[in-house]
């Protein structure tokens, strides 16, 4: 249905535009969602919008490396306590100075219980925050986290102005946030637009563009259509089967942000038989032709992958790729116990990448080594509730980038017990409880490669390959994509 | 004496409907699962979720949730939004005039070439003119929405550069998702118009005015048109009254910031409050509508007394 209109949108764009629409210094961006509500610390969606409104204390530069932001350098005092040096003389828009009140009200609002925030397991090793000068604080955990500095570089770490929601409440700042950050709020409504405008006194300097409207384009057709004929510059979430379509007009280009996208898996439910016989775990992971789905049906838009760890991940391993070779997974099921194969259910979603095209593939390279497959695909309002409690094979796609540490990668897939988790390797929980609480950066990394080791001999889910991040962008805009997903406008620059 | 109590038996008829519909909505969604999993960031604990669950009052008895879910519909509070934190009563009033502009475009400019295409072929039956007008009008009915909105893009925006692709807020930005969302109901229109005019034609109060010497238009304008009137009132409420629930794909493809591109998010992510205040409201103006369709019938033909 989806092929005719592609069709018809392909050859419009094969003719080169001959009208521009008028540029001064506003960029419009489309998103594939909309935005909800802009308190940083509340969020229930992609902090893409506020983050550049706040900043953090901690922050990252275009290569990934943790560099000062709000605070302007942070010392480990003993295994539980950080000590954060803040930034002088940065004000909110409103004019509220930036201190070390502010930090500690931005973090406790998350931490308090009775407010329910909904990203608190993001900051949940705090035990206390506490104000040892006007430009001192001191973050106490509960354990070792040597995690510390990174969950103060993203949401909901943000720092809110306090007065300013003690006068005004939580419900306005949501729909009238201020900040520290590089833009300042103008205007919300919902699923219409949000407006921000440079904030000339950045700390950091004044912003190049001057307005930024985000606007919300759900459907992708539409998004791209937007792009080509210049009402938008820049677009998110770019679907793998229209990307030829952005490649073969002038009028905007490709963003293609390598392994920026999350890692695709196949949960495996190991409390249920057959999956609890590594033998088997095995002979499925040999079963797939990692390569083949990467190219032909992904367009080479995702690499394969030996471990769930991000290549830019601080603890990554270079674990080799599974081998495609049927013949071995035979062998193995053969000695499982299982010559003649069984009968399996495989869940998926509509979520990624050709999700049902390469759910598609994948069981028929099952039914290849003997298996029967029963696929299940379903919406994804109802895929996340069975998801992983049914399986015993469900396919999940699980990202680092937002913290880049292989913890974020690892921890809530492999651990058992874990929401999102359906394996149960006592030895592999151990070495996940450990490097949660060594905060010697050489020691922990040990610990994670040991995990990706161990996670690649047993086999516990079957790493299939990560997505790349894709996005298109008018002509005149410079932006080469983030590895952490994110469109700091402070970073662009349109001619 | 009569009007007053059909009118009655009909309210009491939509009371007992928004009833169901309210059963309906409140435990059809919780059959299908725990909102508070998908609600929470994927890596919290499960205490964490299970605190989450306790404080939104998922754990009371499904039964107790219901009553107070309908005690405080009655008063008008529909629960607040999950996502945005925010009364679902609210979002959707935001969202009303963006849906009813819409509605009301694609209505108006529907009807009006519907009324003149369906007069047209009714009165020029078998000719050519009335053969387009139906290959036409069943080609309106035929092509899906989201395939017209798509070519309308492609035409308009990309190819000639004349309108906006998508958005809301601009008179050039309502043409295309009128014209898309109108085409069908031009279609319908033109073909009720059309039967239902050749079968008052052949009535006798028609004869006899053509007996009279009267003009065929005077007849049909006149005469013929006001009785032909009653089913295209019928459709057209109904209509209207489904299109206020939100023109769900036209809406979302041209990302129109209406009640129906707002049941479609709060469907995907679970958030029951605004799924619930859409799906009572959606009833209630099916409801309402079917009222004033009764009485319109009433005004119309005053041989409609039940």
């Amino acid at each position: 249905m989806k092929s005719l209109p592609a069709l018809a949108l392909g050859l419009a764009l094969a003719v080169p535009a001959t009208v521009t629409f008028a540029q001064d210094d506003t960029l419009v961006i489309g998103r594939s969602a909309s935005t909800n509500a802009l308190d940083p610390g509340f969020l229930r969606e992609a902090a893409t919008v506020v983050d550049n409104i706040f900043d953090t204390m901690v922050m990252r530069d275009e290569d990934m490396n943790l560099v000062p932001g709000l605070a302007t350098e942070w010392t480990s005092i003993n295994d539980t306590t950080w000590e954060f040096t803040l930034r002088e003389g940065v004000t909110f828009h409103n004019g509220e100075p930036f201190n070390a009140d502010a930090v500690k009200f931005s973090l406790d609002r998350v931490l308090d219980p009775e407010n329910n925030a909904p990203t608190i397991s993001y900051i949940r090793t705090i035990s206390s925050v506490e104000v040892v000068d006007p430009m001192t604080v001191r973050i106490t955990t509960s354990a070792p986290d040597p995690l510390l500095p990174t969950r103060m570089s993203r949401y909901p770490a943000y720092i809110v102005p306090p007065q300013y929601i003690g006068e005004n409440g939580r419900e306005h700042f949501a729909n009238n946030p201020v900040g520290t950050g590089a833009y300042r709020f103008v205007d919300f409504v919902p699923d219409e637009r949000v407006t921000l405008e440079a904030n000339p006194d950045y700390w950091r300097g004044a912003p190049d563009i001057g307005t930024v409207i985000w606007r919300p384009i759900p459907d992708a057709t539409a998004r791209i259509t937007s792009l080509v004929t210049g009402e938008v510059q820049l677009i998110e979430n770019v679907p793998v089967d229209l990307v030829p379509l952005l490649q073969q007009t002038p009028d905007a280009d490709l963003v293609q942000v390598e392994n920026g996208g999350l890692t695709i898996y196949l949960g495996l439910r190991m409390d249920k038989e057959p999956l609890d016989n590594v033998l088997v775990r095995r002979a499925l992971n040999h079963a797939i032709d990692r390569e083949s789905i990467t190219q032909n049906l992904l367009g080479g838009l995702a690499t394969p992958k030996g471990s769930q760890v991000g290549a830019a991940d601080f603890g990554y391993l270079d674990v080799p790729v599974a081998e495609y070779d049927p013949e071995l997974s035979r062998e193995l099921l053969a000695e499982a116990g299982f010559p003649d194969g069984f009968e399996i259910t495989m869940q998926s979603s509509f979520r990624y990448m050709k999700n049902a095209e390469v759910a598609q593939t994948i069981a028929q390279e099952f039914e290849d080594i003997g298996l029967t497959v029963n696929q299940e695909t379903m919406e994804w309002s109802v895929y996340t509730q069975t998801v992983p409690f049914e399986g015993p094979i469900y396919m999940l796609g699980w990202g680092s980038t937002q913290t880049l540490d292989a913890d974020a990668a690892v921890y809530a897939i492999l651990k058992s017990g874990e929401p999102y988790s359906g394996a149960s390797i006592p030895e592999l929980d151990a070495l996940l409880d450990e490097s949660r609480s060594t905060v010697d950066p050489e020691a922990r990394a040990e610990i994670l490669e040991e995990i990706q080791e161990l996670a690649a001999d047993q086999v516990p889910l079957i790493t299939l390959y990560q997505e790349d991040q894709l996005m298109g962008k008018s002509p005149n805009i410079e932006f080469e994509g983030r590895a952490d997903a994110r469109i700091p406008v402070f970073e662009i620059t349109m001619d | 004496m009569k009007g007053l109590r059909f009118l009655l038996s009909r309210a009491i008829q939509g009371l007992i409907v928004m009833f169901g519909v309210s059963l309906l909505v409140f435990f059809a969604l919780f059959l299908t699962g725990d909102p508070a999993i998908l609600m929470m960031a994927p890596d919290s604990t499960a205490a964490e979720i299970a605190a989450f669950r306790e404080a939104m009052g998922f754990n009371d008895p499904i039964i107790v949730q219901y009553g107070r879910f309908l005690v405080e519909a009655l008063q008008g509070d529909l629960g607040t939004s999950l996502r945005y934190s925010r009364p679902a009563m609210d979002l959707l009033a935001d969202r009303l005039g963006a849906t009813a502009l819409l509605a009301l475009s694609a209505l108006l400019w529907s009807s009006l070439l519907g009324f003149l295409l369906g007069a047209v072929a009714a009165v020029r039956k078998n000719s050519p003119i009335d053969f387009a007008i139906r290959v036409i009008s069943l080609l309106g009915q035929a092509v899906p929405v989201f395939w017209l909105a798509l070519m309308l893009i492609i035409l308009f925006s990309l190819n000639l550069r004349w309108l906006p692709s998508s958005g809301y807020g601009s008179f050039e930005q309502l043409i295309m998702p009128s014209l898309a969302l109108g085409a069908y109901y031009l279609s319908a229109i033109t073909r009720l118009v059309r039967s239902s005019l050749i079968e008052t034609l052949g009535e006798n109060y028609v004869r006899t005015a053509r007996a009279k010497g009267l003009t065929e238009w005077r007849i049909v304008v006149r005469h013929a048109l006001r009785n032909a009137m009653i089913p295209v009132v019928t459709l057209q409420g109904m209509y209207l009254a489904s299109l206020m629930g939100g023109a769900l794909v036209t809406e979302i493809i041209f990302a129109w910031p209406g009640i129906g591109r707002l049941a479609v998010e709060a469907i995907q992510n679970r958030d029951f409050p605004v799924v619930q205040a859409v799906v009572l409201f959606a009833a209630l103006v099916f409801v309402v509508a079917n009222f004033l369709v009764d009485v319109a019938y009433t005004w119309l033909n005053p041989r409609i007394r039940l």
